[in-house]
């Protein structure tokens, strides 16, 4: 049943979500705002150019990718909106952070189900990487 | 790093650039999240999901799950991993819900979660909504599909089944 308590919880909810990705999201989008001042980019980019291209994504995408695995979305957003990527790269990007993501957290949680976690994070990290490359071929 | 690098930053577009990304970019989660989260609140409390249930138990036949584990499988899709396990461990607790039914909905899961929230996120930041919604539904449920209908799966069965 609808009640005021409802629109309240819909209001908490929404207020602590945005404050709990504020915290992540400010300091990664400072973070890579500032490497992008500094040359520290470009060395990161031409490192991870050669496995990204797989994925038919820049360089500088591995940031997002790996801030998306290891922290969680949030993370990868603000990484990916101090970026300038196309499109079509955030769509390939989105769906591989959208399968793998979180990892340490998510993986943990889906172990007291009584599922392996090692098992799962291969099994994701494994998914999300075909994904990239059959993306990569078809859009 | 040499640390000569830090002089030559320009800080003046460094600092406008940082603090009105950060703004922009706060106010713009703020205006996805504030309406997903009270969508999901009204649906909770109008039991939108008690109803849903009765619709896909059907459907969920040909993933190769039992009645039982539609409830959780359809909190992990809307709600995500956090809430959906929780259901899922209280499932399994009670023993209502078998160890191949909690491995299927996993692996359901795993690749397709929680796609109210995290896909208008990457709808907002400029992500196809087909392509990321559409395809990883088809991709957790052709996965759920085959793998149900392995052998080794079902030859676990009657061993492992949760008390």
């Amino acid at each position: 049943m609808l009640t005021a308590a409802t629109f309240k919880r819909g209001l908490q909810r929404g207020w602590s979500t945005t404050w709990e990705l504020t915290k992540v999201v400010v300091p990664v989008y400072l973070g890579v705002t500032f490497l992008k001042y500094t040359p520290v980019l470009v060395w990161i980019t031409g490192a991870c150019a050669p496995v990204m291209r797989l994925f038919g994504l820049s360089g500088e995408a591995a940031l997002p990718l790996v801030l998306g695995n290891m922290i969680n979305l949030y993370a990868a957003i603000g990484a990916i909106t101090s970026l300038h990527l196309s499109s079509r790269e955030i769509t390939i990007l989105a769906v591989m952070l959208l399968i793998s993501h979180n990892l340490l957290v998510e993986s943990a949680v889906a172990g007291r189900t009584g599922v392996n976690a090692l098992a799962m994070t291969c099994f994701r990290l494994g998914l999300s990487f075909l994904c990239g490359v059959f993306l990569n071929l078809v859009l | 790093m040499p640390w000569g690098v830090l002089w030559e930053v320009p800080w003046k577009a460094f600092f406008s650039d940082a603090f009105y990304g950060s703004l922009h970019n706060v106010l713009m989660m703020a205006a996805i999240i504030f309406p997903v989260m009270m969508v999901l609140e009204i649906g909770r409390d109008l039991r939108v999901l008690d109803r849903i249930t009765v619709f896909v138990a059907p459907a969920l036949r040909l993933l190769g799950l039992s009645r039982q584990a539609t409830f959780p499988l359809l909190v992990g899709i809307i709600f995500g991993i956090a809430y959906g396990a929780g259901v899922i461990i209280e499932a399994a607790r009670s023993g209502e819900i078998s160890w191949r039914d909690l491995f299927l909905v996993n692996l359901f899961l795993s690749t397709c979660h929680a796609v109210i929230e995290d896909t208008a996120l990457f709808i907002a930041v400029g992500a196809d909504p087909w392509i990321i919604l559409g395809g990883r539904f088809l991709l957790a449920v052709i996965l759920t599909c085959l793998v149900s209908r392995m052998a080794w799966l079902n030859a676990r069965l009657p061993i492992t089944s949760a008390k």
